[in-house]
């Protein structure tokens, strides 16, 4: 009996331990967000304190009244939703005939997925942006080019997941429909993919979530083109860059880039856990 | 012809399914591989073609007294970061994956809590570790003894991101931070696939949970193990992000393509070091699949 609790206490310090060491980084976002001049200026002379001396909103209002931040976040919406429509839209039929049909080349097919993966993303930029920003597609708006190009990142994650999903729906009913007359298309678009929603679900958080979290990409094709307005993680690059960065702006900026997503991941964590794991058992 | 037609339409669906997919990542993956070829294979200097289809750029490597160092340093520290990202990677996340994989009150609300470090954006995170490590920032007086709750250990203020050991430890600890939670989850389905029955067998028998934990959960483990040390590695040898903005005077690989691409307006060499890269990352997948195969084949014999 005594050794079952040593167990216990055990985990319970470990699982206290990597709360804290999640949580920590995000509460010093928080604390800086919230600081005064004097709180994070000490000039050496005393301890960064653990809670500002008198809290303030000053940097939220600048940032929730600035026209820039929103044009920049809509921007950031614009594109992710954009990747998950336009990885979905390719990746969920393949990913049935993957799961479904057997081929010569099948095998050819996923390794070809693989190989874009092994492409190091700051080496791929370079021929990537220079499709998008020195050929015909010059003229497409930004967040085109960009969702575009995070479909590259995101489509073989997407093709991976939806995999697992539909090889875990059973044959039958789709046969049972084919059966009764209706075309291949008819059978995946109105018996399979409602089935499949859940699981589709999480990839396509998955690739949302890519898509706002990424930087390379968005940073390389908005570097060479005309507009100002840029995505919310190079927005943050431009204050990280500057000579004597502004810590507080930059930390309340991190937070408020992050929020949704936390949010977000809060709500739908049971789909990404179940979507992962059907895909990650591959 | 007709046999061709027929064959066609009677698979019509699957070709159609399977084509716009496969085109556009067909597409991107040649045009990327060539085009970083023919750049990898083009002198540049001062951002103008000065001859093509040459080897300078390989041979630079080995002849260039400057860039030989330069290289070498960068190859170094990239090392360095693979080779302790990716079991520190598969440790946290067995880890977190093995404490989460109980039942408990609250379990929802840890899990995702534990998830959260996939959901904010590198660049906030690489931002946070730059605050915490900055000059008179947290870690700094801490290490200074100035909180009446930890000892003094250094007299001096040490400047984390301009030391080449605490720089790159900095970039190794925020790429562990951000990606434990997607080993935890591969870690994680693993695990809940191994019958408890099995477990409570080896316990009537005698087992302790450390006989437990190796000879059970290991060897059963191997499948998602192998996949996280693949996958991650991979991830590992890849990395920008970290290094790029903790570790800007001691770069690796990634942030020299960065270095020549953009500031030095040398896409030739950058092209160069990218094939570098590929080629390290096909040699160690290759290389971790077969010992990770001979690992598997001896636990499932013994």
């Amino acid at each position: 009996m005594k050794k079952i609790n040593a167990d216990k206490i055990v985990w319970l310090i470990l699982l206290i331990l990597s709360i804290f060491l999640v949580l920590f980084p995000i509460y010093i976002m928080f604390k800086y967000s919230i600081s005064d001049r004097r709180s994070w200026i000490t000039g050496g002379e005393y301890p960064v304190p653990w809670w500002p001396f008198k809290p303030t909103l000053e940097m939220y209002k600048y940032y929730l009244g600035d026209k820039r931040f929103w044009s920049n976040g809509w921007l950031s919406l614009k594109i992710a939703l954009l990747t998950v429509s336009f990885s979905l839209i390719l990746g969920t039929p393949a990913a049935y005939s993957l799961a479904r049909f057997k081929f010569n080349g099948k095998a050819f097919l996923l390794f070809l997925i693989l190989a874009i993966r092994f492409y190091p993303d700051i080496s791929s930029v370079i021929p990537v942006s220079y499709i998008f920003n020195k050929s015909f597609l010059y003229n497409l708006p930004n967040e085109i080019k960009i969702s575009l190009a995070h479909c590259l990142l995101s489509l073989p994650y997407i093709i991976f997941i939806a995999q697992g999903v539909f090889e875990t729906i059973p044959v039958d009913l789709e046969e049972q429909a084919l059966i009764l007359g209706t075309s291949r298309f008819y059978a995946f678009l109105r018996i399979v993919l409602p089935i499949a929603a859940p699981g589709l679900a999480a990839g396509a958080i998955y690739s949302f979530l890519l898509s706002w979290n990424e930087f390379v990409f968005s940073y390389f094709i908005t570097a060479t083109s005309v507009s100002s307005e840029v995505p919310l993680p190079v927005y943050l690059k431009t204050l990280l860059g500057s000579f004597s960065p502004n810590l507080v702006s930059i930390s309340t900026l991190s937070l408020l880039v992050s929020i949704p997503v936390i949010i977000f991941t809060f709500i739908v964590q049971k789909y990404m856990i179940a979507g992962m794991i059907k895909g990650a058992v591959k | 012809m007709r046999k061709i037609l027929i064959a066609f339409r009677k698979n019509s669906f699957l070709i159609y399914s399977l084509i716009p997919a496969f085109l556009y990542i067909g597409f991107f993956a040649l045009i990327i591989g060539f085009y970083l070829l023919k750049l990898s294979l083009t002198k540049y200097a001062g951002g103008d073609v000065v001859l093509s289809s040459t080897l300078y750029n390989y041979i630079k490597i080995f002849d260039d007294p400057m860039f030989n160092k330069e290289f070498s340093d960068a190859f170094r520290r990239t090392l360095i970061f693979v080779i302790v990202v990716t079991p520190l990677q598969l440790v946290t996340g067995l880890i977190t994956a093995m404490l989460i994989n109980k039942s408990f009150a609250g379990r929802g609300i840890v899990r995702s809590i534990l998830l959260l470090p996939l959901a904010i954006p590198t660049i906030v995170t690489t931002s946070v570790l730059l605050i915490l490590f900055s000059k008179g920032g947290h870690m700094t007086s801490l290490l200074m003894g100035r909180y009446s709750f930890f000892p003094k250990i250094f007299d001096y203020e040490i400047s984390f991101i301009s030391n080449p050991y605490t720089s790159i430890g900095l970039s190794i600890f925020g790429k562990v931070w951000r990606d434990t939670p997607i080993s935890m989850l591969i870690l994680l389905s693993g695990l809940q696939q191994i019958n408890e029955e099995q477990y409570e067998a080896a316990r009537t028998m005698g087992a302790t949970a450390v006989q437990n934990f190796f000879y059970i959960t290991i060897p059963l483990l191997m499948p998602s193990i192998s996949s996280v040390l693949i996958l991650r590695s991979i991830e590992a040898w890849k990395e920008f992000i970290f290094p790029y903005i903790l570790a800007p005077s001691y770069p690796i690989l990634g942030v020299l393509i960065e270095k020549y691409y953009v500031q030095l307006m040398d896409p030739g060499t950058a092209a160069m070091v990218g094939i570098v890269l590929i080629v390290c990352i096909l040699v160690t997948s290759y290389v971790l699949t077969y010992i990770l195969n001979k690992i598997n084949r001896y636990l499932i014999r013994a």
